[in-house]
């Protein structure tokens, strides 16, 4: 499902050519709309939830949508990401909350 | 790994371990893993004391220290100079125990105690993260600055360098040097020509040999940061060559007379005679004006052969270490006061054309007359305040005015003793010893009336001017004829391009840092002189032409070691993050396309790492592993309250020594609230920290200029991804606290422990 930008929290990496969530998408889906100088999808269909976007940037931004057949609303995915640990928290469709913490390699 | 961290703590001659038990602590420190040696000392500060701790050093048991003692605001010479000295600065960690531990929890030595072996716990572990020793540079640009201007603020910043052993380069957009200053008849407080002190100014220049000036230049663009500007110059042509004599004959022939009548009656010819200039003695051709080689006239009886119609624009490039702005300000235009009738009405004068009038290269040889019958000016009108602290046209007072109508009213009674000379004022502001002018106007006879007058009128059956004002003190209208009208009109500044990135006021000066940096422009390595900065006289534009001489002078010759960010480049993807939020523009790219801090321009503030989001920037001492080391170390879970504050070491750091505050919060000195990078706040949290607290300077009081206004965007992103994840966003603080505000800021601490026992544990910590 696409990846969805919140243009408040999005400052197109201070106008770069290219955004950290540009960079880093493995199937070069994501775009910078020069006008008003956040970032978008720019074929959402191709998008395979990687969630490579949503890890990278640096406001947490960027969302992606869980398809209807894994979590219809209100369920989420959502990261929060630490030097050396990532904390995914999941709320199902009835509301639970559950977080998995685990340690990462990030660090050097 | 044979040497390992020495641990010391000090008694403080009992301050501190009357509350905490440092023999306790000590034996449990003992037993930690990398600590080779842990002590407990009387006082640190005694040489005696430090002594014991370098030998340790020079022993090689040690080569990282944890001191456990006072404030890092206290005494922080003499472990610095232990630094530099025997160790690298990076390896050298303070813990707080006194002003933050010992004293912060006066009836709770238990508390004190616990919280003394997690700051211990934090510091031991960031110095194991610690990659090796970080030797801070010392540095120095190439030693040629370029100053922007030649008017009497760039002059004396350009003799100064020289003299000072710069190489430097001045550049004039007009065809000779001087600038405003030139252009007046006298200046104050000696009454003198101003042609002296600039011939002064110009001949130090000239004689000391490291001085290229390039008149009719501008700069076209400047790129690169301090220690390595690279700046593009574009030099019009003068079509007169170096063989110039200022003779003079080329400008008789010349047949084009332009019309550049204003409050004066004022004509130009196509040649430019450098009247009333000290340098170049050369004269200039209008191209705009002149007829062209068809014409031909001066070159034809120029006996030099001076004159050059081919001549083409050329542009150059320099290469410099700093750029000095002395751009200078320009009159406001006073017609658009227009009850006052300026261009409208003759007689009407702007303070600078009184100065013209008056002097002998003026339209009446300096006689002062009107100009339009030659009728003697025995009554005068000064408006001060012309367009001045009036919200249509300046909102500022131009602070010189009172004090040039003053100077004028001299001119005025030399000219005619038993002149009539009225100033209109709202309030005359000449201080210090400039007071005495206005005694002697006074006894003068110069009638001053309180009140801005209405407008300038002519009178329809003499054809006299009049003005027309109200006197504020007497409460009557007033009715005063006059045959010259002189409007003091205020200053603005000369357009400086935004590409300078100078942090311009609402009127495009740019006045500095106040009070602490007045010629910083907050961009590295240009500083801003003379009434670029703001309306001054020429004193003030002389002493502040020196002031940004002596900033350059000490950004050549860096002496003292700097602290840079250290860079990754293995995780570096080239974002630019950094470059944009530098305050200062001092980090620019290298060849491959990586940050290279400024070695003459960063100023160590950290606002780089506080926003890279790979934290792959970060000073000393700061790096992701040394950080979440520091994270990770103490005990947090269990039922404890436990917060990381981040406070920033100019203020809020200072202002927490010595108060009462609760023992659950961990104090972590910072550079800037803006050098907080949002990664460790999501380290903390997810290590099971129950808040976080970010504190640092307001945001106008900021010496970073936009650190807190950073900090505050960059936890309001984090707090609505904290909302997403189901936390409560308020886990997460910024408090803004003035040096002295201690108490608000222990109490705001108080609260925040207080919510979050009401809040509960972090949801992280079940993890």
């Amino acid at each position: 499902m696409p990846p969805r930008v919140n243009t408040e929290k999005c400052d197109g990496c201070r106008a770069q050519d290219e955004t950290l969530c540009v960079l880093i998408c493995p199937g070069d889906l994501m775009a910078l709309d020069t006008g008003s100088g956040k970032a978008y999808c720019r074929s959402e269909r191709d998008c395979w939830d990687c969630m490579s976007c949503v890890k990278s940037c640096p406001h947490g931004a960027i969302e992606t949508r869980l398809p209807y057949q894994l979590g219809y609303y209100p369920a989420k995915l959502i990261p929060l990401v630490g030097s050396n640990k990532i904390s995914w928290t999941v709320v199902d469709i009835h509301g639970k909350v559950e977080r998995f913490t685990f340690k990462t390699r990030n660090d050097d | 790994m044979p040497a390992g961290i020495g641990v010391y703590l000090c008694r403080c001659d009992g301050r501190i371990n009357e509350v905490i038990d440092l023999e306790g602590l000590r034996s449990k420190i003992g037993k930690w893993k990398g600590v080779s040696e842990v002590r407990v000392l009387t006082a640190l500060c005694r040489p005696g004391d430090l002594a014991s701790v370098v030998e340790d050093i020079q022993a090689g048991r040690v080569d990282r220290l944890v001191i456990g003692a006072c404030s890092p605001a206290v005494h922080q010479e003499s472990f610095e100079r232990l630094a530099a000295e025997d160790l690298a600065p990076n390896l050298l960690e303070r813990c707080n125990l006194r002003e933050q531990c010992a004293l912060a929890h006066p009836g709770d030595p238990a508390g004190a105690t616990t919280q003394a072996l997690a700051l211990l716990k934090m510091g031991v572990a960031r110095l194991k993260a610690a990659p090796g020793p970080v030797i801070p540079e010392t540095t120095t640009g190439n030693r040629r600055v370029l100053v922007v201007g030649g008017g009497i603020a760039g002059l004396a910043a350009a003799g100064n360098l020289a003299r000072g052993g710069v190489e430097v380069t001045v550049v004039e957009k007009r065809a000779w040097l001087g600038g405003r200053v030139a252009q007046l008849h006298r200046y104050y407080p000696r009454g003198c020509a101003p042609r002296c002190g600039l011939a002064v100014q110009t001949e130090r220049l000239l004689q000391s040999g490291r001085v290229s000036v390039h008149t009719l230049a501008e700069v076209a663009g400047v790129h690169g940061t301090a220690g390595n500007f690279q700046v593009n110059i574009r030099q019009h042509p003068r079509f007169i060559g170096q063989e110039c004599t200022g003779c003079g004959r080329c400008e008789a022939v010349c047949p084009v007379v332009t019309d550049t009548s204003r409050g004066l009656p004022a004509w130009r010819k196509a040649v430019l005679s450098p009247a009333g200039s000290v340098y170049p003695l050369a004269y200039a051709i209008d191209r705009q004006a002149c007829l062209g080689p068809a014409c031909g006239k001066c070159a034809a009886v120029c006996p030099a052969g001076a004159v050059c119609m081919e001549e083409d624009e050329q542009s150059f490039s320099v290469n410099v270490s700093a750029i000095v702005m002395a751009t200078g300000s320009a009159l406001y235009d006073v017609a658009a006061v227009e009850n006052y009738g300026y261009g409208r009405l003759p007689g009407v004068l702007t303070s600078m054309d009184l100065e013209f009038l008056a002097s002998p290269d003026g339209p009446t040889g300096g006689r002062l007359m009107r100009p339009a019958d030659e009728r003697p000016a025995r009554r005068v009108a000064f408006i001060q305040c012309a367009g001045s602290r009036d919200c249509k046209h300046l909102p500022y007072c131009s602070a010189i005015c009172c004090a040039v109508t003053l100077k004028q009213t001299r001119y005025v009674r030399d000219a005619y003793p038993d002149a009539e000379v009225t100033v209109f004022y709202m309030d005359m502001r000449v201080t210090g010893h400039l007071e005495e002018m206005y005694r002697q106007a006074m006894d003068e006879g110069t009638v001053f009336i309180r009140g801005n007058p209405l407008a300038v009128v002519r009178a329809a059956d003499t054809g006299d001017l009049e003005v027309v004002a109200a006197d504020s003190l007497s409460g009557r209208r007033v009715l005063v004829g006059a045959d010259l009208v002189v409007l003091a009109a205020g200053l603005v500044p000369e357009h400086i391009a935004d590409s300078y990135h100078l942090a311009k006021d609402g009127a495009g000066f740019v006045p500095g840092h106040l009070p602490c940096s007045p010629t910083e422009g907050r961009r590295a390595g240009i500083f801003a002189a003379g009434t670029a900065q703001g309306p001054m006289d020429a004193s003030g534009a002389v002493q502040s032409g020196l002031a940004a001489s002596a900033e350059c002078l000490a950004l050549l010759d860096q002496g003292p070691a700097l602290v840079l960010p250290l860079l990754d480049k293995t995780k570096c993807d080239g974002c630019k993050r950094c470059v944009e939020e530098c305050p200062y523009g001092a980090i620019t790219l290298d060849r491959d396309g990586y940050p290279l801090p400024s070695a003459t321009g960063c100023r160590s503030c950290g606002i780089c790492q506080g926003g890279c989001p790979l934290r792959c920037i970060h000073l000393p001492g700061f790096s992701t592993r040394e950080m979440a080391a520091r994270l990770a170390a103490p005990a947090v879970g269990g039922e404890e309250v436990r917060v990381i504050a981040f406070l920033c070491g100019n203020d809020a750091y200072r202002a927490l020594d010595g108060t009462v505050y609760p023992v659950n919060v961990l104090p972590v000195a910072v550079s800037c609230a803006g050098a907080v990078n949002m990664g460790w706040i999501n380290d903390a949290l997810l290590n099971g920290w129950d808040g976080v607290i970010v504190a640092g300077c307001r945001a106008d009081e900021c010496h970073y200029g936009h650190g807190p206004d950073l900090a505050d965007s960059r936890v309001a992103k984090l707090q609505e991804t904290l909302r997403s994840v189901m936390v409560e966003a308020e886990r997460v603080q910024v408090l803004t606290c003035g040096i002295g505000e201690g108490g608000s800021l222990a109490a705001a601490l108080e609260n925040f422990v207080r919510r979050l026992t009401e809040m509960g544990p972090s949801p992280f910590k079940e993890c």
